[in-house]
């Protein structure tokens, strides 16, 4: 009898706390996870470094997107997965102006305010395989023209030969993927440790991740 | 009677009021994203490549804006945000639910951040769940949709009226602060209908769709409409359990005047949230709405500043319960 009683005790408290989950339960149904290419969904400027660590501080207010002058902050919904109501940016769509308006609105400490130079949104990535200057197909430069940072983040390898390179100051803000006119993307953003040059055939599949 | 008729109370005006500030929360929360957009297009300073909407658009927020604005890429900052977390004028306010969700998600103190709830904490402490009933935008919509409940009613509709156990809402606060601590979001932002209400409008408008929020919010109105009258701020919302809590000992109470009520129950039967004025039941969960001043109709119902509720006076004077009674005693 006594086993029976503490049994009936468990389940009434079970079922009290699966009545007080549900809500939240129902809301994580309604949204459940897709694939997210990294590329298109890459952190905004001053977030905590970790995505994990950004997601626990995020209270999803979107103040940082009602303040951004191009509108390219951008909240995650289904690809967000747990991670529902965070923001990004699609560099490719729409791409970050620096302008920090982001990083001071911000209530909680998911975005504080830094130097420029700090900023680490990851870093730009170019396939040389799919570049126009590089494949000798013509002659661009859209890119080393839009960087804000100027030659502390992107250059010509050599003097007018349009070859663009990306260099350790670059932060990511993705203006360079944003005009870049090849449809294929020959150039995004990148976690910083997977290098400026991206890599084919066997060198891309022993990639860390 | 006498008395409502010759010189009725100032307090009924109350709930205008109050509808009127509900009104303009929600406007100004559907306003703001069409105000974002209109400061990205005048940033862009690209008025001839708009499209013929969005042309409207800026049109529009200019004839509105410009009688108080110079300058209005940057002097429209001064209003940004929702009822979860916004700045007015350089005032950071937030809703005293993303302050803990996030203390306990982040399992940190960011002091920038909690301080920015403190405005609202102290007006709950001292006014009680007043958020619920006079600020939160979703109240607006449930409001409306519990008036349409009682049309449909009237209408002879068959409408869940279910009663559960109120104390539930606390279990779901507690249940969101454990799961925003274990899961590593602030999973309270997605069920808190007043949060997901000025983020999917900011979505709906400024990014071109509405979210999952949206259908969540649906689903909380079809609750209330077909299971149980204001279901969700009674028995489920988390942050209608913090206000409750944090409102036990307001200074300013809506009290009954035994004198002067007749037992007409007409503030039972109004009262969103199910309590029991007629029998002195107001509790932590009264949000001092007024609702119930509105409608009695021998002003029998006042505020009163004190930190407890008065123990239960027996019924009004003015009722056939307490005529009898008093004859009883005669005879």
């Amino acid at each position: 009898m006594k086993r029976r009683r503490f049994i009936q005790t468990v389940g009434a408290y079970a079922a009290l706390a699966a009545a007080a989950s549900l809500p939240y339960g129902v809301a994580r149904l309604l949204s459940p996870a897709a694939y997210a290419a990294e590329h298109e969904h890459i952190p905004l400027p001053g977030a905590l470094g970790d995505p994990e660590e950004f997601a626990r501080a995020c209270i999803g207010c979107g103040l940082c997107g009602e303040v951004c002058p191009p509108r390219c902050v951008e909240f995650k919904q289904r690809e967000g997965g747990g991670h529902v109501n965070t923001p990004y940016i699609n560099p490719a769509k729409k791409a970050c102006i620096l302008c920090n308006k982001c990083m001071e609105v911000c209530p909680t400490d998911a975005l504080t305010v830094i130097p420029v130079r700090d900023v680490n949104m990851g870093i730009a990535q170019i396939d040389r395989a799919a570049c126009y200057p590089w494949v000798d197909e013509g002659i661009c430069g859209a890119c080393v023209v839009v960087c804000p940072l100027g030659d502390k983040a992107i250059h010509f390898t050599f003097a007018n030969i349009y070859k663009p390179a990306v260099l350790d100051g670059c932060v990511g803000c993705g203006q360079c993927v944003e005009v870049c006119p090849e449809p294929s993307l020959p150039i995004r953003i990148v976690h910083r440790s997977e290098g400026t040059i991206a890599k084919h055939g066997v060198a891309a599949r022993r990639r860390s991740y | 009677m006498q008395k409502s008729v010759k010189n009725p109370s100032a307090l009924r005006h109350l709930n205008k009021l109050r509808w009127v500030t509900l009104t303009v929360i929600f406007l100004m929360l559907v306003l703001l994203p069409f105000i974002h957009l209109y400061q990205t297009f005048v940033a862009s300073h690209a008025y001839d490549l708009l499209l013929p909407y969005e042309k409207v658009i800026y049109n529009a927020m200019e004839w509105l804006t410009s009688p108080f604005v110079s300058d209005p890429e940057h002097d429209l900052d001064a209003i940004k945000g929702t009822t979860w977390s916004g700045s007015l004028f350089g005032l950071k306010l937030s809703d005293p639910l993303s302050v803990i969700s996030q203390v306990s998600g982040s399992l940190s103190l960011y002091w920038p951040f909690i301080l920015t709830g403190l405005i609202p904490v102290v007006v709950t402490v001292l006014l009680g769940r007043v958020f619920c009933g006079w600020i939160c935008p979703a109240t607006f919509i449930y409001e409306l949709n519990d008036t349409l409940a009682a049309w449909m009613r009237r209408a002879g509709v068959p409408l869940g009226d279910k009663v559960y156990d109120k104390r539930l809402k606390y279990l779901v606060l507690f249940a969101g602060l454990i799961l925003s601590m274990l899961l590593g979001s602030i999973v309270t932002a997605a069920i808190y209908p007043p949060a997901i209400i000025g983020r999917e409008l900011y979505y709906a408008v400024a990014q071109g769709a509405f979210g999952s929020g949206a259908v969540f919010f649906i689903l909380t109105i079809l609750f209330d409409l077909l299971v149980a009258r204001r279901g969700f701020c009674r028995y489920l919302c988390p942050g209608g359990a913090l206000y409750s809590l944090l409102g036990r000992y307001r200074l300013l109470r809506i009290q009954r005047v035994v004198e002067d009520c007749n037992d007409c129950k007409k503030c039972n039967v109004v009262c969103e949230f199910g309590l029991d004025p007629l029998q002195d039941g107001f509790g932590q969960e009264c949000n001092n709405c007024t609702a119930c001043i509105a409608v009695c109709p021998t002003d029998a119902l006042v505020f009163k500043l004190q930190i407890h509720d008065q123990p239960y006076r027996g019924p009004g004077h003015l009722g056939h319960a307490y005529r009898n009674q008093q004859a009883g005693g005669e005879s």
